[in-house]
C-alpha cells in the first residue's frame, strides 16, 4: 500500500474500479450460458469478502481467520427475514450490514485486546460456535421460497446478469471503501499499527478506535456479501456459510493476489475461483479428488514464487525494470520551528512510589525517580532489573498497582499510550520494524497524525523530524536499503515527529559498534542541547556514562542508586549488582580526562 | 441436579481419556507452534495419515498381523510416527522451509503469509489425495478392545481407549525427556524462545526447526493411529480436529509443550462434562467458549510465558 | 431370469401400446439420438462413496437398457449418463447443476443430489430449467416448494417414523415379547432426522402407549458416546431408536452400546437410513455386534429383484445392493419409461408425464416397493418403508413382507 499516494494515483484507483465495472458487464452481456453466469457471480461475491477482509487483516495484519462469522450472519439474516418475516433481501440485505457492523463490534471489543497469533486463533472459534448454535436452533437447511407472485420485489430474476450487476455493485462499494481506507489516514494508521502496533500506540494512534472502525467496515461489507450469496444459492445451511472452507477462502484469495493491496482479492478471485471451478468440472468426475490435489499445488507453486501475492510481485518486477517511474519529489527546506531551549527548571517527569507485579513477580517496587527538565537521564541496570517494564509503565502500556506519575504537572495513571503521546512523550523501542519498501520518510509520518491536520502539514513534520536526526538526505531512499546506523536513527526521527517534550530511548545504542555509537551520541546530545529532556535505557556503560547528566539505576524492580554518573559508578551497591571492578578505574580515568 | 454422581463419573472418565488423544495431538502442534511459530492447517490431516498408516500395517495390509488384535493396532500406532515423521522430514526440507523459520524475512509484519498458504495447499493435497489413494469408505482397525471395558465401581472405561489413553502418557514422558534432557530437545526449546540468541549460541536452528516439525506431525499421527481402532474415518477427518487441536495447545499456552498435554485433556474434560448442563449438540460450543474465555482472561494459557517480545 | 425377460417384453409390449396412441398424431419418431439423463452426486468429499454408490446403480441400469435395446419410443435410442460431482458444499453442488444444464441443454431428466441441502440447491436450479428430477432425500422441505418438477420417491422422514414404531411393537409382540412401554431417541440435528423425530417430540407417541424416557440430540461428528449411553444405560429403554446419519458415528454409538452391556441384544436398537445397512458397517465392527440390528430405508435389495441383485454384485463386487444404488437404477428406468410414454426427448412434457404415471411393471417397478406413483406435490403415493435387519453379516429388507427376502426376528433375548 503506498503512503499518500496522492491524487494521481486514486484516480488511477477509481479509472481502474471503473474499468472492472465495464469489463465485468461486458463480459456478464457476452457471456451466454447461465452457468457461466453463475460463476461470475460467485468471483464477484469471494471477491467482495476478500476485499472486506483484507479491509482488516490485510492492512492492520490482524489476521482474521473467522471470517465467516460475518458472512454467514449476513447469509441467515436474509435468509431467515425471507423465511419468517417476508422481508425481501432489498432490504435484507441492507439490514445485514447493520446486523454484520454490530457482530464485527461485539467480537472486535474483546478480541482486540489480543495480539498477533492469539488474535487470529481466537477469531477461528466464533463462526464455528455460532456454527453449532445455529444447527441447534434447528436451522440446518433453509431454503429460501421461490416468489412467483412477484419476484423481483424478492430479488428473484430470471436473468441471471441481474445477479451480476447486484454482485458488481457490493464489490464496487468494498474497493470504494477500501480505497477511501487507503488514502486517508485511516489506512495510515492500519499499517501503522501492521507495522509496530505499540510503538504506532506511543505514538499518538487511538489503535483500539481504529481497530473497531475497521472491523466495523469489514464486518458490515462481509455480511453483506453473504446475504446476496444466500439470495444467489437459495439454501443456506450452518456449513456452507460458517464453515472453515469459507473463512479460509478470502485468507487464500487475498494471500495469493497480493495482501494489503486494493486489487489484490480481486486478483485472486478473478483467477482462483474460476479455476477451482473448471477443475472441479473437467476432473471432477474423472478422478474424485484430483481437483482438489491440483488446486493445493496450485497455491502451494504460486504462493512460493510471490509470498505476498501476485499483485506485489508483479509490482516488483515492473518497478524493477524502471516501467514505473517512483519520481522523487523535490524537497523544499523544513520550515517547521524548533521548540525553544528550555531554561531547565524543575522536573519534568516524577515517578513516585511506583509498583507492578506479574503473578508473584513483583517486577518494579517502590521506584522513585525525578527527571529535571532539559537533562539526559540514564536508566542502568542489569537485565531483567525491569527497566523495559518502567518505560511501560510510564508510557501507559501497563498501569503500575501503586504509585504516582506526573509530568508536567499532569498525572500519566490510567491513560492510554496514544494519550500520554499527545502529553508530549515520545518513544522508541529496541525492535526497529520497518516497512522495508516504503520510503524513510512514509515510515516515519505515522508520528505525524496527532499534529497535523492535512498530510501535507504531516509531511512537513516528518522531514523536520529527518533533519533533526541528520538523516533527511535519506527521506526518500527504500528502507530497506538503510544500514543499522540510520534505522536507529529513523526510529529516533519517529519519536520526535509529535515534537515531544520528553523523549524515552529504549536501548537505542544495544549492539552499535564504535564509529555508529559515537554518531548516535552525538544526534541525541544534540537533541538534548535544543532543549529536549531524553530518558534513556542502555547498557553500552562507556557511552552513558560519558552522555548522561544523571544515572538511576535499577535491580531486581528496585532503586538502588540515583545521581551523577561518577557517583553512581563508585557506588558500592551498583558495583555490586552490575558493574564489575574494571568499569569503576575506567570511569575515574575518563573523568580525570574529560575536565 | 439433574445428573447423578454416575453420570458425572462416567462423563469425567470419557473426558480423560478423549481428552488423551487430543493431549497428545495438541503435543504435536505445540512443538510446531512453539517452535516455529506456524498455524499448521495440515496438522489434522498429517493426523489422518497417521491413522491410514496405522490401518494398512494392522489391517489393510496385515503386516502386524502377527501380534494379535490387540497388540498389533498399538503397535501399528508406533509406527505411524516414524512413518509420518519421514514424510514430514521430507516435506519440511523442500517445502516448508521455504516459508518458515529465520530464512525468512520479518519485515512488514509479514512473514506469516506464505507459511499460512502453504499448509491450507497441503491440508487440499492431503484431504484430496487421500481420497484417491484410500477411497471414501469410511474405515477403522477392529479390536476387540473397542468394545470391552474395565469396570471400576459402576463406571466403565472403554478398554482401546484406556490403554490409548496410557500410551499416550508414556509418549508424552518420552517427548518431554527429549526435550529436556537429550541437546536435540534443548535445542529445539532455545530456538522456540529465542530463535536469534539460539543462533548466536552456535544452534542450528533450520535443523531444529525441521526436528520440530516432524516430531509435530509424527507425534499427531501416533495419536492418530491410536485413535484409529476406537473410530473409523474417512480421508476428510482432519478438518473435525483443527479447532480442538489449537484450542488445547493455546490454553495450555503457546510455547509449552507440557502446557499443550494439559490444554488438551482439559479440552476433553471440558467438551465431555458440559454434555452434563448443556444440550449435548452444543458440546463443541462449550469448548469454543472455554477457548475465548482463556484466551480473554488468560492469553498465556495455563502455562505459557506472559509476554512476547515487543 | 424369466420373469425379468417376461417383465421386459410386458413393459415393452405395453409401451409401444400405450405410445403408439400419441405417437399416432406426433411426427414420426426422431432419429435415434442419444438421450441425455443426469446424475448428480457427491462424488468428492466426506459423501464421495454415496455418490459412487449411486453412480453403480444408475451405470448398470444404462447399460441394460441400452442393452436392450433402448428407447422404442425415439427408434432405440440410447440413454446416456452425464454425471456430474456435488463435491463437499452446497455451492459446489449447485454450480454442478448449473454447468451440467449449461452444457448438456438436450437433458430431459436427473437423479441426485442425496445429501437434502444439496438437493435443495440442485433443485433450485433444475426447476428453473424445467428438468424433472428424481431423489431419494427424506426431507419434507424438498416438495414443500410448490415445485412442478422435484419427484421424491422416498416416504418422507416423518412418515417412516409413523410406519416403523408400530411396526416394530407388534414384532416384538409376534415374537412373543413384552410390548415395549419405553422408548430412548438418540439422534443427531441433521434436517432428515430431525423430521423423522417431530410428530414423537407431539405427543404421537401416546396412541402406542409409548413413554420417552431418554431422548438425546447431538452435533456431529461425535467425539465420544459415552455421556449419551451413560443416559440410556440409566433411563433403560425397552427399545432404542438410533438416528444417525455416518458410519463413523454409527460405529461409535454400537461400539458404546455395546460395552455398556447394551447391544441389541439386551436392547433392540432401530436406525434410520441406508448407513446403518452399508457394507463399511460390518467392515469396522463385527456381524456379532450388528446381528439383529434394524433400520430404516426408502429402498432395498427386494424381492423380485434376486437378478438385479446378482447382477449388481457381479459389476461391482459389493456384497448387497443397498438404498442409494437401487433407487438410482430404477430412477434410470423411470425415466425411461417416461420418455416411452411420451415418444419424445421433451424435458416438459417428460415432466407432466411423471404427474400422470403408475408404473406397476417392469425394472422400475421392481426397483421400488410400492407403487410408481406420485401426487401433484411431487412425492411418491404409498411410498412405504422399507425395514432392513442385520442377519448373520447381511444387512436384509425384512419389511414389507410382500417383497422382503427375510424375515424379521426380535433381537432381545
Amino acid at each position: 500500500m503506498r503512503l499518500n499516494p496522492g491524487t494521481t494515483a486514486t484516480a488511477r484507483h477509481l479509472w481502474a474500479i471503473v474499468g472492472l465495472c465495464v469489463v465485468v458487464l461486458a463480459a456478464a452481456f457476452a457471456i451466454r450460458s447461465e452457468y457461466d453466469e453463475g460463476v461470475l457471480v460467485l468471483v464477484l461475491l469471494w471477491a467482495t469478502l476478500s476485499v472486506a477482509w483484507n479491509l482488516l487483516s490485510g492492512y492492520s495484519g490482524l489476521f482474521s481467520f473467522g471470517h465467516a462469522a460475518f458472512w454467514g450472519l449476513g447469509a441467515y439474516t436474509v435468509a431467515l427475514g425471507l423465511v419468517n418475516f417476508g422481508l425481501t433481501p432489498w432490504l435484507g440485505i441492507p439490514l445485514a450490514a447493520v446486523v454484520g457492523g454490530c457482530a464485527g463490534a461485539l467480537i472486535g471489543y474483546p478480541t482486540f485486546r489480543l495480539r498477533g497469533h492469539y488474535f487470529a486463533l481466537a477469531m477461528l472459534a466464533y463462526p464455528l460456535a455460532m456454527l453449532y448454535v445455529f444447527e441447534w436452533l434447528g436451522y440446518q437447511e433453509v431454503p429460501l421460497p421461490m416468489e412467483r407472485t412477484a419476484p423481483i420485489l424478492y430479488m428473484q430474476f430470471d436473468d441471471k446478469r441481474a445477479y451480476v450487476v447486484l454482485a458488481l455493485a457490493l464489490l464496487v462499494a468494498a474497493l470504494l471503501v477500501s480505497l477511501w481506507v487507503e488514502t486517508t489516514r485511516f489506512g495510515r494508521a492500519l499499517m501503522a499499527i501492521k507495522q509496530n502496533e505499540p510503538a504506532a500506540e506511543a505514538a499518538g494512534i487511538d489503535t483500539w478506535r481504529w481497530k473497531m472502525r475497521a472491523i466495523v467496515l469489514s464486518g458490515a461489507l462481509a455480511a453483506m456479501a453473504g446475504g446476496l450469496y444466500a439470495v444467489v444459492l437459495l439454501v443456506v445451511t450452518p456449513d456452507s456459510v460458517f464453515g472453515m472452507l469459507v473463512s479460509s477462502q478470502p485468507l487464500i484469495l487475498s494471500l495469493f493476489g497480493g495482501i494489503g493491496s486494493l486489487w489484490g482479492p480481486v486478483i485472486g478471485a478473478t483467477v482462483l475461483v474460476p479455476l477451482a471451478e473448471v477443475l472441479n468440472a473437467q476432473l471432477g468426475d474423472k478422478i474424485p479428488g484430483i481437483q482438489g490435489v491440483v488446486y493445493g499445488v496450485a497455491i502451494i507453486a504460486i504462493i512460493l514464487w510471490a509470498p505476498e501475492g501476485v499483485y506485489w510481485r508483479v509490482r516488483e518486477k515492473v518497478t524493477r525494470s524502471g516501467l514505473a517511474g517512483s519520481e522523487p519529489r523535490p524537497r523544499s527546506a523544513p520550515v517547521m520551528a524548533l521548540p525553544q531551549p528550555r531554561s531547565g527548571q524543575g522536573d519534568l517527569l516524577v515517578l513516585r512510589g511506583v509498583g507492578i507485579s506479574f503473578g508473584g513477580l513483583r517486577a518494579l517496587d517502590d521506584v522513585g525517580l525525578s527527571v529535571q527538565d532539559g537533562s539526559l537521564h540514564g536508566i542502568i541496570g542489569p537485565n531483567g532489573a525491569g527497566k523495559t517494564t518502567l518505560f511501560n509503565v510510564i508510557n501507559g502500556f501497563l498501569r503500575p498497582q501503586s504509585g504516582s506519575i506526573a509530568f508536567a504537572g499532569t498525572s500519566l495513571l490510567g491513560l492510554m499510550p496514544n494519550r500520554v503521546c499527545r502529553c508530549g512523550i515520545g518513544r522508541t523501542f529496541q525492535v526497529v520494524r520497518a516497512f522495508a519498501r516504503m520510503t524513510v520518510v512514509e515510515n516515519v509520518i505515522v508520528g505525524a497524525y496527532i499534529g497535523a491536520r492535512d498530510d501535507r502539514v504531516a509531511e512537513q513534520m516528518a522531514l523536520a523530524a529527518l533533519d533533526r536526526v541528520g538523516i533527511a538526505d535519506r527521506a526518500d531512499s527504500m528502507a530497506g536499503g538503510l544500514t543499522t546506523r540510520e534505522l536507529r536513527l529513523m526510529e529516533l526521527a519517529r519519536a520526535l515527529v509529535p515534537q515531544p517534550r520528553l523523549l524515552l530511548l529504549d536501548e537505542t545504542l544495544a549492539g552499535l559498534g564504535h564509529e555508529d555509537l559515537d554518531s548516535i551520541l552525538s544526534v541525541i546530545r544534540r537533541l538534548r542541547d535544543e532543549g529536549m529532556t531524553v530518558l534513556i535505557i542502555e547498557h553500552t556503560m562507556q557511552a552513558m556514562v560519558r552522555l548522561v547528566d544523571r544515572f538511576t539505576v535499577l535491580d531486581h524492580g528496585r532503586v538502588i542508586a540515583s545521581g551523577a554518573p561518577a557517583e553512581v559508578v563508585r557506588d558500592r551497591r551498583v558495583i555490586e549488582a552490575y558493574l564489575g571492578r574494571r568499569w569503576t578505574d575506567r570511569v575515574s580515568e575518563t573523568a580525570a580526562g574529560d575536565i | 441436579m439433574p445428573f447423578s454422581l454416575l453420570d458425572f463419573m462416567q462423563a469425567l472418565a470419557a473426558g480423560i481419556m478423549v481428552g488423551g488423544a487430543y493431549a497428545l495431538m495438541c503435543i504435536g502442534l505445540g512443538i510446531i507452534f512453539g517452535a516455529m511459530r506456524v498455524v499448521n492447517f495440515a496438522q489434522g490431516d498429517f493426523m489422518m495419515l497417521g491413522m491410514y498408516v496405522a490401518f494398512y500395517l494392522t489391517t489393510g495390509f496385515g503386516v502386524l498381523a502377527f501380534l494379535g488384535p490387540y497388540a498389533g493396532p498399538i503397535v501399528g500406532a508406533f509406527l505411524a510416527g516414524p512413518a509420518v515423521f519421514a514424510i514430514g522430514w521430507v516435506l519440511h526440507r523442500f517445502l516448508v522451509s521455504r516459508v518458515t523459520g529465520t530464512g525468512v524475512t520479518q519485515a512488514e509484519g509479514a512473514g506469516g503469509y506464505a507459511q499460512i498458504l502453504v499448509t491450507l495447499g497441503l491440508a487440499l493435497i492431503f484431504q484430496n489425495g487421500g481420497l484417491i489413494l484410500f477411497g471414501s469408505a469410511p474405515t477403522g482397525i477392529r479390536t476387540p478392545l473397542s468394545r470391552a471395558s474395565f469396570e471400576i465401581g459402576s463406571v466403565l472405561l472403554n478398554e482401546a481407549k484406556a490403554v490409548s489413553f496410557v500410551v499416550a502418557v508414556v509418549l508424552v514422558a518420552a517427548v518431554y525427556l527429549f526435550l529436556t534432557h537429550t541437546r536435540h530437545g534443548k535445542g529445539l526449546r532455545a530456538a522456540a524462545d529465542n530463535s536469534t540468541a539460539a543462533i548466536y549460541m552456535g544452534i542450528d536452528v533450520d535443523r531444529a526447526h525441521r526436528i520440530a516439525w516432524s516430531l509435530g506431525v509424527g507425534i499427531t499421527a501416533v495419536a492418530g493411529g491410536l485413535l484409529a481402532s476406537t473410530q473409523s474415518f474417512q480421508p476428510y477427518v482432519g478438518f473435525d480436529f483443527v479447532i480442538v487441536m489449537y484450542a488445547g495447545v493455546v490454553l495450555g499456552g503457546l510455547g509449552s509443550i507440557l502446557g499443550a498435554f494439559w490444554g488438551g485433556l482439559l479440552i476433553g474434560i471440558v467438551q465431555q462434562l458440559s454434555t452434563l448442563v448443556l444440550p449435548y449438540q452444543l458440546q463443541n460450543t462449550a469448548i469454543f467458549v472455554v477457548f475465548l474465555l482463556i484466551v480473554f482472561l488468560r492469553p498465556q494459557g495455563l502455562f505459557g510465558r506472559l509476554s512476547e517480545r515487543t | 431370469m424369466k420373469t425379468a425377460l417376461v417383465a421386459a417384453l410386458g413393459t415393452a409390449i405395453s409401451t409401444v401400446a400405450l405410445g403408439l396412441v400419441p405417437a399416432l398424431a406426433q411426427t414420426p419418431a426422431q432419429p435415434a439420438k442419444d438421450v441425455k439423463v443426469a446424475l448428480i452426486a457427491p462424488l468428492s468429499g466426506p459423501w464421495a462413496r454415496q455418490g459412487q454408490l449411486m453412480q453403480m446403480g444408475a451405470d448398470m441400469a444404462i447399460d441394460e437398457i441400452n442393452q436392450k435395446g433402448g428407447i422404442k419410443a425415439l427408434g432405440g435410442a440410447k440413454m446416456k449418463l452425464v454425471v456430474a460431482d456435488a463435491g463437499d458444499t452446497t455451492e459446489k453442488a449447485k454450480n454442478a447443476a448449473e454447468r451440467l444444464l449449461s452444457q448438456e441443454p438436450d437433458l430431459i431428466g436427473g437423479t441426485g443430489a442425496w445429501l437434502s441441502s444439496f438437493t435443495l440447491a440442485v433443485t433450485e436450479v433444475t426447476e428453473r430449467a424445467q428438468l424433472p428430477w428424481l431423489t431419494l432425500s427424506y426431507s419434507d422441505a424438498i416438495t414443500d416448494r410448490g415445485f412442478k418438477y422435484v419427484f421424491q420417491t422416498s416416504p418422507t422422514a416423518d412418515h417412516m417414523a409413523r410406519e416403523m414404531i408400530p411396526t416394530v411393537i407388534k414384532l416384538a409382540e409376534s415374537a412373543g415379547a413384552k410390548r415395549p412401554q419405553t422408548m430412548g431417541i438418540v439422534m443427531d440435528n441433521t434436517a432428515a432426522n430431525v423430521s423423522y423425530v417431530k410428530p414423537m417430540h407431539e405427543g404421537w407417541l401416546d396412541q402406542y402407549g409409548l413413554k420417552l424416557v431418554v431422548d438425546q440430540v447431538y452435533t456431529p461428528p461425535l467425539s465420544d458416546a459415552t455421556p449419551l449411553i451413560q443416559k440410556v444405560r440409566s433411563a433403560r429403554p425397552d427399545f432404542l431408536l438410533l438416528l444417525s446419519s455416518n458410519v463413523p458415528d454409527d460405529k461409535m454409538l454400537l461400539e458404546k452400546l455395546d460395552e455398556f452391556g447394551l447391544g441389541t441384544r439386551k436392547l433392540p436398537t432401530i436406525g434410520s437410513g441406508t448407513h446403518m445397512g452399508t457394507p463399511e458397517l460390518l467392515k469396522v465392527t463385527d456381524a456379532e455386534m450388528l446381528e439383529g440390528l434394524l433400520t430404516g430405508a426408502s429402498d432395498w435389495g427386494l424381492k423380485g429383484q434376486e437378478d438385479i441383485i446378482a447382477r449388481f454384485r457381479q459389476r461391482t463386487g459389493e456384497p448387497w445392493i443397498n438404498q442409494d444404488s437401487i433407487t438410482a437404477y430404477g430412477d434410470m428406468w423411470i425415466l425411461k419409461e417416461a420418455v416411452e410414454r411420451v415418444g419424445a426427448a421433451d424435458r416438459v412434457k417428460i415432466g407432466d408425464e411423471l404427474h400422470k404415471i403408475d408404473i406397476t411393471e417392469g425394472p422400475a417397478a421392481v426397483a421400488y416397493p410400492g407403487p410408481v406413483k406420485f401426487d401433484d406435490k411431487g412425492r411418491r403415493v404409498d411410498a412405504p418403508l422399507i425395514i432392513v435387519q442385520w442377519q448373520k453379516g447381511q444387512a436384509v429388507s425384512v419389511f414389507p413382507t410382500d417383497r422382503a427376502l427375510a424375515k424379521a426376528f426380535w433381537p432381545a433375548q
